[in-house]
Formats: structure tokens, C-alpha cells, sequence
């Protein structure tokens, strides 16, 4: 019934989108306002009845309605309730219904903020995505295919093949398959909205460019859809430190960048919509660049789809970690991408002869130039990067079944072009400040490149640095960070509020001072295992059929208390293992005491946790799946996990047995059922034995038992066919109680038929209801061995060696690429805010004046005039044109 | 045509031919077990399914993690991957190893375990067991 109302409120939505977009078109066509409002209004059911089919979905999966499909295979009862929250956009289903409901929201702000001018064209571009987003949940029956996965289907529908439904189609699973123990974890409560976020703003721009084709003003369209790139850069910013972040805390991914199809997803559009943010903001000042500011700004939504299509498509099944599985919605998914691409590039080269070109070349030593290469290099880093990401498809022109490109071929290429944006950035923001030629830029850039000179080599001597790529890398890096730093000095002094831009390439610089970092990370070892790795990276050490090793040992074993000296400084004691039950069933937590020989950094303890992880798509599997522990020092991190343990041998076997046990149930009690098959003859074996001397004692689980002497049997007392006897005096003392029990057991020899058995009947040991039984004697030692029943040992102490296998790593430089993130993040917000309050102000002024801006003659020509170096106007650009680098 | 727009689409094709050539070179096949045999080189991959019923476990002598791998051909061979055993091993429905085989044995140094049991259609035989 709910799934009914759900999957009708997402038909009717996609309705309305469908006539919104008509609408919207017809009212930008002629300017027909009557038009726009019921657009508007289809516009805000089509949210509605989204937000209302969310509201159902996760009523579905908190009251456990696991006959719909979603709910079974994302959703399990032991679930908290936050991931039942977040398991309504786990599925590929669900992902895209928080997509069109963050781009719905977005929408709203587009209606309400966006000048009458631009509002209606963009809101008929914005509306296109929308339809295909909602096509790709509608699940509408079209006869010959089905348009759309709705997230309400039923399991039965789903699995008509499978044999429970075909013997029972009312059939509902008492559980679900659950969640990815993977994903229960806080981020994802965070994550995938910040992704959906930023995918949502990236339509803008792209409604934008456009509406500004279709509507020939190719001008003014920058300055309110400013703040939205920079907005949407912004979610894609902070969602892929999230998910790298994510990555390297808690899925042991082992870094924070894989450069991973999905991982690329969003770093493409990021660099396309940076390189387009460029672009814009040169059209700002001169009137220039309008071509590559539509083609980026339609090119970074068109990745977007691209990166959609190639990750949810199945396209990518072998080459991504975490792709999804081709729903049946690769057509669909064809489409969107054919038509996003044919519509924005196809209105971009019809258009094309029509958009202005200035009149001539900015000289080469000029912000516009040299921004524009920035963008023209920021935009072949994402092409580069593309063309990795789209081997699945692309690389079949070579070989068959093409696997992803070596994480080698990413860094290859990016490294030259990272070295050219670091350098461009100083020039480009000395030239941004105030205008020069040749000879003044290059007296202006001696002190950030004696700088940088100075300290890149301190560096490089200081870190025994000796490759010549990452040398210049580095000389980069820390070239923009001062030629940057010193432009940001100067803004701080005059005009704080202008330094969004100059400290995004601040956080640039030091970002890329961060990346070295990861091409030093070393395994954490003992100096064995060091000298033995050496030997294999020398190709000294053979296996035993004579192959050369070429794998290096990343783990140290530690036995419990046993100290060693690890990555020559840190003695390293395995100090604790405990099973917990704190965050998870089971957990095993582990104790390591680092003590810093060099005493810098003193002694410190870490936890790496690993946990079962039961599985029900393998039941009677148990997943051991361990949780890093990360040190965060401020130049280097360790990280480490638990890679294997006598703990969790044990563990494993004793959650074995216990599934074996659970399994074994029936089978037991049935054969009980039959008939007595002598337990008592089959566990003979099991039962303890021990030996004892005469008049001595032994401690034996609560007991401690006495042996006095032995008491000869005269043969009246022995059965008939008994040829010697003996019994033994024994006390049974309990150690808590002090109660005491003698007993008197009997061991004797029969003959029959000329063979000679042992007798030994066992004897009642009436408090405890237990028996003894005295099974042989040793007439030198005068040992006898006893055979308990019903007498539990307590846990013996094994002797067993504890020991634990660690993988541990020092990375250097993760906190730099945290703090350079950071700074991107808070360069890029005040930026927004700058730009907002900018096209606010725009608006007042059209407003007095009563007609748009930047379309006369007039502005042209106050924009022409501003970059001759005439003070801008007050409301284009509130920096200080004046010389902040002179001494 | 502006000067300054030809040297660019120069840069701009040299460029991607360039990148084009070298991700050909980074890039191979995805291959079975046999065909691994004929191949040079320790980056092959190779796709396949854990055998489950066979014999699997770390082996804190030579730091390996051992166990069977079933390619897409239905062969078995034994793979020792150098490093501790990957989250979602148990779980995954498909794994590929990268490495090299030596004799019988595969050496991977690096293994992706494709994990989509939570982003995908549970398989039609699990429901057999539900009850």
C-alpha cells in the first residue's frame, strides 16, 4: 500500500517535472510571467511529492517492510536508527532520490534569487536534469521496458524466479540483508549529502551557460551563477575530503586518494568548475574569456553525468572498489549523458560564431593570459584524468577486458601539470593586484623565488630528497606558498575580506606540499625486517623454488610483553588484548605501548580494534574486518591495524564452533531421540586423566585430591574371575567449601578365556555427583592415573605464546593535506560571500538604474578602462590596486 | 584563425595523443590463470572467485595471506597475496589479484576485492536458504 502511494507520488512527480519544463520553456520563450508561476508551482509539487516518497521510504525501512526490495537489501533489524536514516540513500535507488531532492532545494534558491532575466531559460535546463534524475527512479512500466528502478518495489517482483516465491508468493524475510558493515559508520550520515550537495549545485552554472546561449547574453550570466560554482566547488571540496578522510580512518584503504573511478567522479567536476570559476572571474574584469567560461561551466556538469553514467552503469563493475551494479539502467543512464552532451556542447557550437571575441590578444604577461592557461592546464588535468577513468570503455580499442590504468599514470601526469598551476598561481595573483610588465614582474617574483630556493633546499637536504621530479615538485609548492603568502599579507593589511581567492591557492600550495608525503610512506619494522626488505628490493633473496622475492614484509610480530625496537626509534610492546562488546559484538581491542627511544615524543598507547563482521549473504562466515588506529602527529601519522592475532585464532575457533553447534542442533537431539548410544562409551576419551603419586596431592579444578596409600584387596571382596585387586585411598577435599569425601576406587585384574582386562568400576563421589574411576597403576613410581567424570577443570593457564601482527606505517605530511584542504574550504567560503554580496549589490544598482548591467557600452567600457589600470568600480572589484610588494 | 587558438589545439592534440599512448601502455587485460602463465611482467591481473571450501589463512612465517582462487575458466590455483587478508574478503563475489604466477602459485602483491553485495541484487540462490 505505502509502496503504492510512494511509487505513485514519484510517477506524478515526473510528470510535473516533464510540464515544468515545458512551462518554463514556453514562459522564457515569450516572457509570459502566467506560465512561470504554474512552472513554479509543478516545480514545487515535483519537491513535495519527492520529499513525501522519502518520507514513506524511511518509514518502510524503520518499520522493517522488508517485502520491498530496497528495504531488504539495504536494511537489517540490528541496524541503529541513523543508519536506517542513512540506509534510505545506501542504494543506488535511493542515491538518486537524495540527489533530485538537494537539486529540488537548490531549485527553490534558483527561483527566488535568480534576476528576472535569467530565471526562466535556467529554470528549463535545471528542469531537464531533473527529469532524467527522476526517470531513473520512476519505475514506470512502458510496455516494452520499464522506465526507472523505483525504490518501492517488492521483493517478489524483484525475484519472481526465485523458488521461495514461486512455492509462496506472500513470502516476507524475517531480516534483511543489512548494511555494508563498512558503511555503518558516522560519515555517511555526512557524506553523500555533501556529494549530492555539490552534484546539485553543479547544475547551475550549467543551466546558466545555457540559458545564456539561448538567450544571447553571454555576459552578465557569470555574475549570479558566481557564487553557485564557487558553492558548488565548495560541497565537491569538502565531500571529497570527507570521503578520503573516511577512506583513510576507517575503511584501512590505506591512504586517503586511490584515485578510484568514484573518487575521480568528483574530482574532475571540481577541477572543471575551478578552471570555469577562473574563467569567469577574467570575463569579470575584461570582457574576455565568455567562450571558455560557458564551456567549463557546461562541461563540469556534463563530467558529473559522465562520472554518474560510468559508476552506476556497471561499465566500471571490475575496475572500481565500490562501483555500483548495473541496475537496468544503463540506457537511461546512456541517454542522460548523450542528451546533457549534445544539448550543452550542441548550443555551444551553434552559438559559437555569435559569442564575442575581444578584439585583441591580452599580452602575455597579463592576469588574463596567464589565468586562462591556469584554466586551459586545470582543464587538461581533468581530461587526463577522465581518459584514466574511462579505460572500461576506451581502452578496448586496445586490448580486450582493459583493466584501470597504474595509479603511476595518474601521478605522472598530474605532477607537471600541479608544477605548472603552483607557478601560475603566484604569477597570475601578482598580476591580479596590480598591473605589470615584464621587467616590474620579474623584480616583483625575486624575493618568493629566493625564498622558495632557499627552502627547497634546506628541504631537500633535510629529507635526503633525490629525485629531480619531486625536486621541482616541491620547489613549486613552496614557490606558491610564498609568492601566495605574500600577496596575502598585503590584502590582510588593507582589505580582509578580499583574500578568499589568494588563500584557496595558499591551501593549493600547501596540499601539494602534502601529496609528497604520500610517495614516503614506509612500513613501520623492526631493523630485521628492514635489512631483509633492502635485500629483496636488491633482488638478493630467493624462495625456494629459485623465484627472486619481490615482496617486502609490512608486518612486525609482537609476543605479548615482549618489547621490540620498530622503525629504529619506538621500543613497541604489545601490552593488552581484550574482547569488548563497546561499539560492536565481539570486538577485539588491542593494546600497543609506543615508547620513543629519542624521547621527543614519549610513550604513548594505540588501540587498533578489529571485529567479526557476520555476514548473511554467507551464513556461518564470519568477516574479520579490522579498524585502523591513526596517531595524527603534525608532520607524520602512524597508522595501524591489527593484521592478525593469537586472539583472534582463538576467536575465530570458538565463533566456529559456536555456528557449528547452532547448526548442529537438530541433528543431536534427534539422535538422542533414537536411542541411548552409550554416551558414556563415546566420551570416554574427552574425559580428563591425571596421575598422582602415592601420598602426594594435585589440585584439579576446585578439588584438591589427596592419594593416601593403597589398600589391598583380599580376593573375597574382588569379583569371581578377578585375579588381583587394589584400591586407592582417595579425599576429595572442595577448596572453597572445605568439604571433604573419600572414596575408595578399585582397580583389578580379571582373566577370562586366558586373556587378562582391566577392571575398574567407577565409584560415586555422592556431594558433587561425580565419579572417579582408577584406570591404571605404575607399580615402580607407584603412580596410579584417575579418570574424572563431572569434575570441570578450571581454565588451566595454557602456556600459550600471545602475539599479535602488526601492520604499521608511518605517513608523512597527512596533516598538511588536511590543513591545505582546510584552507581551500575557507578561501573558497569567503569568496562566496564576497561574490554574493557582490551581484547583491549589482542588483541594487540595476535596480536604481532600471535596466541590466554589464550589457551597455558603458560597462564594457568601465571594464576595459579597469583593466588599464584605472581604479575598478566599487562594485566590481573592492581590492586594492596598489602596490603591495613594493619595499 | 588566431594564432595563440592554433598553438593551443596543437598543445592540446600532441597533449592527448601523448596521454593516450601512455594509458595504452598502463593499462592490460584482464586474463585467466592460464594465460597468466604466458605472460611477463608482475602487474597481471587476474579475475576469479575465493573457493571457500578449500584451505585459506595468514601465515605469520612469510606474511602471506594464502588461499584458492577459481578463474573466470574454472581453474584453481593457489594465490598468496603478501599482506594481511582484506576487509570484505569473505564477502566478495569476485576478486582480482594482481601479481604474477609462479609455478602453480599465484604471487599477487596487490588483490581488489569487489565487495557489491550491499550495492547490488543479492543472488537468486541465497533465497533458497532464507526461511
Amino acid at each position: 500500500m505505502i509502496g503504492i502511494v510512494g511509487n505513485t507520488a514519484l510517477i506524478i512527480a515526473f510528470i510535473s517535472s516533464l510540464a515544468a519544463i515545458v512551462l518554463y520553456y514556453l514562459s522564457a520563450k515569450d516572457n509570459n510571467r502566467n506560465f512561470e508561476q504554474i512552472a513554479n508551482f509543478l516545480f514545487i509539487l515535483k519537491g513535495s511529492l519527492v520529499f513525501i516518497s522519502i518520507v514513506l521510504l524511511v518509514y518502510l525501512i524503520f518499520t522493517h517492510q522488508f517485502q520491498y526490495y530496497y528495504v531488504y537489501n539495504y536494511t537489517s533489524r540490528d541496524l541503529q536508527d541513523i543508519y536506517l536514516f542513512a540506509a534510505f540513500y545506501s542504494g543506488q535507488e535511493g542515491s538518486f532520490l537524495l540527489w533530485i531532492f538537494s537539486a529540488f532545494l537548490v531549485g527553490l534558491a534558483v527561483i527566488k534569487w535568480t534576476p528576472d532575466t535569467y530565471r526562466t531559460p535556467v529554470m528549463t535546463f535545471f528542469s531537464l536534469s531533473q527529469v532524467f534524475l527522476l526517470s531513473m527512479v520512476v519505475g514506470l512500466p512502458l510496455g516494452l521496458f520499464d522506465l526507472g528502478a523505483s525504490p518501492f518495489r517488492l521483493l517478489a517482483d524483484e525475484m519472481a524466479d526465485a523458488p521461495i516465491f514461486q512455492t509462496n508468493p506472500d513470502f516476507v524475510p524475517v531480516d534483511g540483508s543489512g548494511l555494508n558493515d563498512l558503511l555503518r559508520s558516522p560519515w555517511i550520515m555526512i557524506h553523500p549529502p555533501v556529494v549530492f550537495l555539490g552534484f546539485a549545485m553543479m547544475t547551475i552554472p550549467f543551466a546558466f551557460a545555457l540559458a545564456a546561449l539561448w538567450k544571447r547574453r553571454y555576459h552578465e550570466w557569470i555574475y549570479p551563477a558566481l557564487p553557485w560554482t564557487l558553492g558548488a566547488n565548495l560541497c565537491l571540496l569538502i565531500s571529497i575530503f570527507l570521503g578520503g578522510y573516511w577512506a583513510y580512518e576507517t575503511l584501512s584503504f590505506g591512504g586517503y586518494w586511490a584515485w578510484d573511478p568514484v573518487e575521480n567522479a568528483s574530482l574532475v567536476p571540481w577541477i572543471l568548475g575551478t578552471a570555469g570559476l577562473h574563467t569567469m572571474l577574467i570575463q569579470r574584469k575584461s570582457a574576455m574569456a565568455q567562450k571558455s567560461s560557458i564551456l567549463f561551466a557546461i562541461l563540469a556538469f556534463v563530467t558529473i553525468v559522465y562520472q554518474t553514467f560510468l559508476t552506476r552503469s556497471g561499465v566500471l563493475e571490475d575496475a572500481s572498489v565500490h562501483s555500483f551494479v548495473d541496475l537496468g539502467l544503463y540506457n537511461q543512464l546512456l541517454m542522460f549523458i548523450l542528451v546533457i552532451t549534445l544539448v550543452g556542447l550542441g548550443m555551444f557550437f551553434y552559438r559559437y560564431k555569435e559569442l564575442p571575441s575581444p578584439g585583441n590578444e591580452a599580452p602575455i604577461i597579463s592576469r588574463e593570459f596567464i589565468m586562462f592557461s591556469g584554466a586551459f592546464v586545470m582543464f587538461m588535468t581533468g581530461f587526463v584524468i577522465l581518459l584514466g577513468t574511462s579505460t572500461p570503455i576506451i581502452g578496448r580499442l586496445v586490448v580486450d577486458n582493459p583493466t584501470p590504468p597504474e595509479q603511476e599514470f595518474y601521478n605522472t601526469w598530474t605532477l607537471p601539470f600541479a608544477v605548472l598551476l603552483a607557478i601560475l598561481t603566484v604569477i597570475a595573483q601578482f598580476l591580479w593586484w596590480k598591473k605589470h610588465d615584464a621587467e616590474s614582474l620579474s623584480s616583483a617574483l625575486i624575493t618568493p623565488t629566493l625564498l622558495a630556493s632557499i627552502t627547497t633546499i634546506i628541504a631537500i637536504i633535510l629529507i635526503d630528497l633525490d629525485n629531480l621530479a619531486y625536486m621541482i615538485y616541491l620547489f613549486a609548492a613552496i614557490f606558491a606558498l610564498f609568492g601566495n603568502g605574500q600577496i596575502m599579507m598585503g590584502l590582510i593589511r588593507r582589505n580582509a575580506k578580499t583574500i578568499g581567492g589568494t588563500m584557496t591557492h595558499i591551501g593549493f600550495a600547501v596540499l601539494l606540499i602534502g601529496f609528497l608525503g604520500a610517495a614516503y610512506d614506509r612500513p613501520m619494522v623492526d631493523e630485521q625486517t628492514t635489512q631483509y626488505n633492502q635485500a629483496v628490493l636488491a633482488g638478493e633473496v630467493m624462495d625456494d623454488d629459485g623465484y627472486p622475492v619481490t615482496r617486502t614484509i609490512e608486518f612486525v610480530q609482537l609476543n605479548k610483553g615482549e618489547p621490540k625496537l620498530i622503525d629504529g626509534r619506538y621500543k613497541v610492546t604489545f601490552v593488552d588484548a581484550e574482547v569488548t562488546d563497546h561499539n560492536r559484538p565481539h570486538e577485539q581491542l588491542y593494546t600497543i605501548r609506543f615508547e620513543d627511544t629519542q624521547g621527543s615524543e614519549g610513550t604513548f598507547y594505540m588501540q587498533p580494534v578489529s571485529y567479526p563482521m557476520l555476514s548473511n549473504s554467507s551464513p556461518g562466515n564470519i568477516d574479520w574486518t579490522v579498524d585502523p588506529e591513526i596517531r595524527t602527529g603534525l608532520l607524520s601519522d602512524i597508522f595501524m591495524y591489527v593484521a592478525g592475532s593469537s586472539l583472534a585464532e582463538r576467536e575465530i575457533e570458538r565463533l566456529n564452533e559456536q555456528t557449528a553447534r547452532e547448526a548442529g542442533v537438530d541433528q543431536s537431539e534427534s539422535l538422542s531421540e533414537i536411542g541411548e548410544l552409550g554416551p558414556e562409551d563415546q566420551e570416554e576419551e574427552d574425559l580428563p586423566r591425571l596421575n598422582i603419586a602415592v601420598d602426594s596431592e594435585v589440585e584439579y579444578g576446585d578439588f584438591t585430591i589427596r592419594f593416601d596409600h593403597f589398600t589391598n584387596v583380599t580376593p573375597d571382596d574382588l569379583p569371581e574371575n578377578a585375579v588381583v585387586g587394589v584400591r586407592a585411598n582417595l579425599e576429595f577435599v572442595h577448596q572453597d567449601t572445605g568439604e571433604s569425601y573419600s572414596v575408595q576406587p578399585l582397580f583389578a585384574i580379571i582373566e577370562e578365556e586366558g586373556e587378562q582386562y582391566a577392571f575398574t568400576p567407577p565409584e560415586h563421589i555422592d556431594p558433587w555427583d561425580a565419579h572417579v574411576e582408577f584406570l591404571n597403576v605404575d607399580p615402580a613410581s607407584e603412580q596410579i592415573e584417575l579418570q574424572l567424570d563431572g569434575i570441570e577443570a578450571t581454565e588451566v593457564a595454557m602456556p600459550e605464546e600471545e602475539w599479535v601482527l602488526l601492520a604499521a606505517e608511518r605517513k608523512p605530511l597527512i596533516s598538511v593535506v588536511w590543513l591545505g584542504t582546510f584552507l581551500l574550504m575557507i578561501g573558497f567560503s569567503i569568496s562566496i560571500f564576497r561574490r554574493w554580496a557582490d551581484q547583491k549589490k549589482r542588483e541594487a544598482r540595476e535596480r536604481e538604474i532600471g535596466e541590466p548591467l554589464g550589457f551597455t557600452e558603458d560597462t564594457a567600457g568601465e571594464i576595459e578602462d579597469s583593466y588599464n589600470g584605472t581604479p575598478d568600480s566599487p562594485s566590481v572589484e573592492t581590492g586594492p590596486e596598489t602596490e603591495i610588494d613594493s619595499k | 584563425m588566431k594564432p595563440r587558438l592554433i598553438i593551443g589545439i596543437t598543445i592540446m592534440v600532441l597533449f592527448t595523443s601523448l596521454a593516450l599512448y601512455n594509458l595504452s601502455q598502463s593499462i592490460s587485460s584482464y586474463v585467466d590463470f592460464e594465460q597468466a602463465k604466458t605472460l611477463d611482467g608482475d602487474r597481471i591481473h587476474v579475475i576469479g572467485e575465493w573457493v571457500e571450501d578449500k584451505p585459506h589463512g595468514f601465515s605469520s612465517e612469510d606474511m602471506t595471506f594464502s588461499f584458492y582462487m577459481k578463474d573466470e575458466t574454472g581453474n584453481t590455483h593457489r594465490v598468496e597475496y603478501a599482506g594481511a587478508k582484506p576487509n570484505n574478503f569473505e564477502d566478495a563475489d569476485e576478486l582480482v589479484v594482481i601479481g604474477s604466477m609462479r609455478g602453480e602459485v599465484f604471487t599477487s602483491h596487490d588483490m581488489l576485492v569487489k565487495c557489491p553485495s550491499k550495492y547490488n541484487d543479492p543472488s537468486e540462490a541465497e533465497f533458497t536458504s532464507v526461511e
